[in-house]
């Protein structure tokens, strides 16, 4: 891993960081106060059609208990936007953007092995991506506090909540860094990040609508982030052992893909 | 190729039978040449010759098919990270950070590099890059300031290797001439440079030595001197009366005859041409001087004639000295 580079990256990225930062901030308080203000009101509206009712299931999450909710937050497609932008934009961007732009030679030019060049944007996304889930948690606390729920959570799973959060996004971050790794210009890589990051969505809500098909919630890696399940203290040690193994192998295959490969001239 | 280069130093870069071909293209067949500690090295060909792909390899960037190189003695395809460590890179239409300032870049690239900017505050009042200049951002930079950017971002350092990639593309003249100067003076600190370029009049006047490349091909490795030597000279002659016969004038060629002038080519030695048409009815000689464009011409020249006498078969070494 290189200081520099790391330094660099991040110092790219603050402004946006920063605004991000505060948006999960607020989402994380908005998901407790939404619950505290209209859960029982969505509860009775939710009641009065089968359709609604099934609604509320979104995400495997369940508007009407503060876990669920919270659950339910997680996979929003908002979240998954703000999350996004740096665990797939950012990693999608981090070669094949440098290689189309030309700056990838002149960095590479230095005594930088490829290997550290890779490491340390994966360090640089992670670390982003471990800030933003933080910013979640810290938000939810606040909301918590805010509308008296912290009867009804127990902040002390919030770390392990913050792990398995990370280690999802950061599952998807290694995917996006593989096909960085593995194209010349960042359309392409773009492209299968999110298709990638949207066929897994698409898996998961698929499951919580539709109950013949909940079984294809196992094969997406949002199902294996599911904050209720950790906050009732009924985490699976399973979620995390395969997001590690998510992480792992195509991070192994950027690695080996980026230091064979060859760099031509950009177009 | 492993031997050392005059004067007991060990060559800057060799390179042995080096190839690479991508699929069916092949972009480099079998280059075999070496640049020697301390002087100024022009690598010419044109666009799609192999240039680039060669620059490439020894900087670690492509893998080559087959073949070895070897950068200030050190294996490219296993100690790139050294090599680098010790060399400067010009890429040719060198990339920047647009939303950085021209003091940014530079030093976050010596921060990557790991080694102080020795070199930075001369470059800049040399290449007359102000502070001014330097705090504005690049995206504001015009071409040719950021090339003065990308020279000083491969040499800030002092490398003791500068590999530039079409270094004066988008210099003024002005600036071409400071440029000059300052690889003139690395040159008498003990660098090497090597530095490709379409620009033959440069080439001719700081190289010590010259390769030319064509599809991937070395067709010469010569000095500049060597390489005028060989190639022909444009001649024009005026008599008083008719022009007489001169067929028979050794090295002459192309010879057309219009009442009192005569144009002809002129190979090799201007002595014996010289004394075989003195003679008092030869009223005005003009020899063109011999320039690196047209000898470069010549082994770019299509088909088969006296142009192409040099040009080597892909088995055979390449016309000059040996490297």
């Amino acid at each position: 891993m290189n200081g520099v580079l790391l330094l660099r990256i991040w110092r790219f990225a603050a402004t946006r960081l920063v605004i991000i930062t505060l948006a999960t901030i607020v989402w994380g308080w908005l998901l407790l106060f939404f619950y505290s203000q209209f859960s029982e009101a969505l509860r009775q509206l939710a009641n009065q059609s089968p359709f609604l009712k099934q609604f509320t299931n979104f995400g495997s999450g369940n508007l009407f208990t503060v876990t669920g909710a919270i659950t339910l937050g997680t996979q929003h497609p908002l979240l998954i936007s703000l999350i996004g932008i740096f665990a797939v934009g950012g990693a999608a961007l981090a070669i094949a953007g440098e290689r189309q732009a030309g700056t990838l030679e002149v960095l590479l030019a230095r005594p930088l092995p490829r290997r550290s060049y890779l490491l340390t944007h994966l360090v640089a996304i992670f670390a982003m991506v471990g800030l933003l889930i933080a910013a979640l948690l810290i938000g939810m606390a606040i909301g918590a506090v805010s509308q008296g729920l912290t009867g009804e959570l127990d902040l002390g799973r919030f770390p392990l909540m913050w792990l398995n959060g990370v280690l999802l996004w950061g599952a998807f971050a290694s995917f996006s860094l593989a096909v960085s790794a593995s194209f010349d210009r960042p359309g392409p890589a773009i492209g299968l990040s999110l298709a990638f990051l949207l066929a897994n969505y698409f898996l998961e809500i698929l499951g919580s609508f539709w109950t013949d098909a909940q079984w294809a919630q196992e094969y997406s890696l949002f199902h294996h982030f599911e904050p209720g399940e950790i906050l009732a203290g009924k985490a699976d040690p399973f979620d995390l052992a395969l997001l590690v193994a998510v992480i792992a192998v195509p991070l192994a295959y950027a690695l080996w893909i980026f230091q064979r490969r060859d760099l031509a001239a950009p177009a | 190729m492993e031997g050392e280069a005059r004067g007991g130093a060990p060559p800057a870069i060799a390179t042995e039978r080096l190839t690479k071909h991508y699929g069916s293209v092949h972009a480099l067949n079998a280059l075999s040449l070496e640049v020697r500690a301390g002087e100024i090295f022009g690598f010419l060909g044109p666009n799609g010759a192999g240039k680039s792909t060669t620059i490439r390899t020894l900087l670690g960037f492509l893998h080559a098919t087959s073949g070895t190189a070897r950068v200030l003695g050190l294996d490219v395809s296993t100690q790139s990270v050294e090599i680098r460590r010790r060399t400067g890179y010009l890429p040719g239409g060198i990339a920047l950070y647009g939303s950085l300032s021209g003091e940014d870049a530079l030093d976050y690239l010596a921060d990557l590099q790991g080694q102080p900017a020795a070199r930075r505050a001369e470059l800049c009042e040399r290449l007359q890059l102000s502070t001014h200049d330097l705090r504005r951002r690049i995206r504001d930079y015009s071409r040719g300031m950021r090339q003065k950017l990308g020279v000083i971002q491969a040499l800030q350092h002092d490398p003791e290797l500068a590999i530039l990639d079409e270094p004066t593309e988008g210099l003024d003249p002005l600036m071409q001439h400071a440029f000059y100067g300052i690889l003139e003076d690395l040159k008498a600190a003990g660098r090497t440079i090597f530095f490709s370029s379409h620009v033959l009049p440069e080439v001719e006047r700081i190289c010590d030595r010259v390769a030319i490349i064509r599809a991937g091909e070395l067709m010469a490795l010569q000095t500049v001197q060597d390489l005028l030597a060989r190639r022909k000279r444009r001649i024009t002659l005026r008599w008083r009366g008719a022009a007489p016969d001169l067929s028979f004038v050794p090295g002459l060629a192309d010879l057309q005859v219009r009442g009192d002038r005569a144009i002809a080519t002129l190979e090799g030695e201007v002595g014996p041409f010289v004394r075989a048409i003195a003679s008092p009815a030869l009223e005005d000689l003009t020899i063109e001087p011999a320039s690196l464009e047209e000898a470069f011409l010549e082994f770019y020249a299509d088909g088969e004639g006296p142009a192409m006498a040099g040009r080597p078969s892909r088995d055979a070494q390449p016309q000059g000295e040996a490297p």
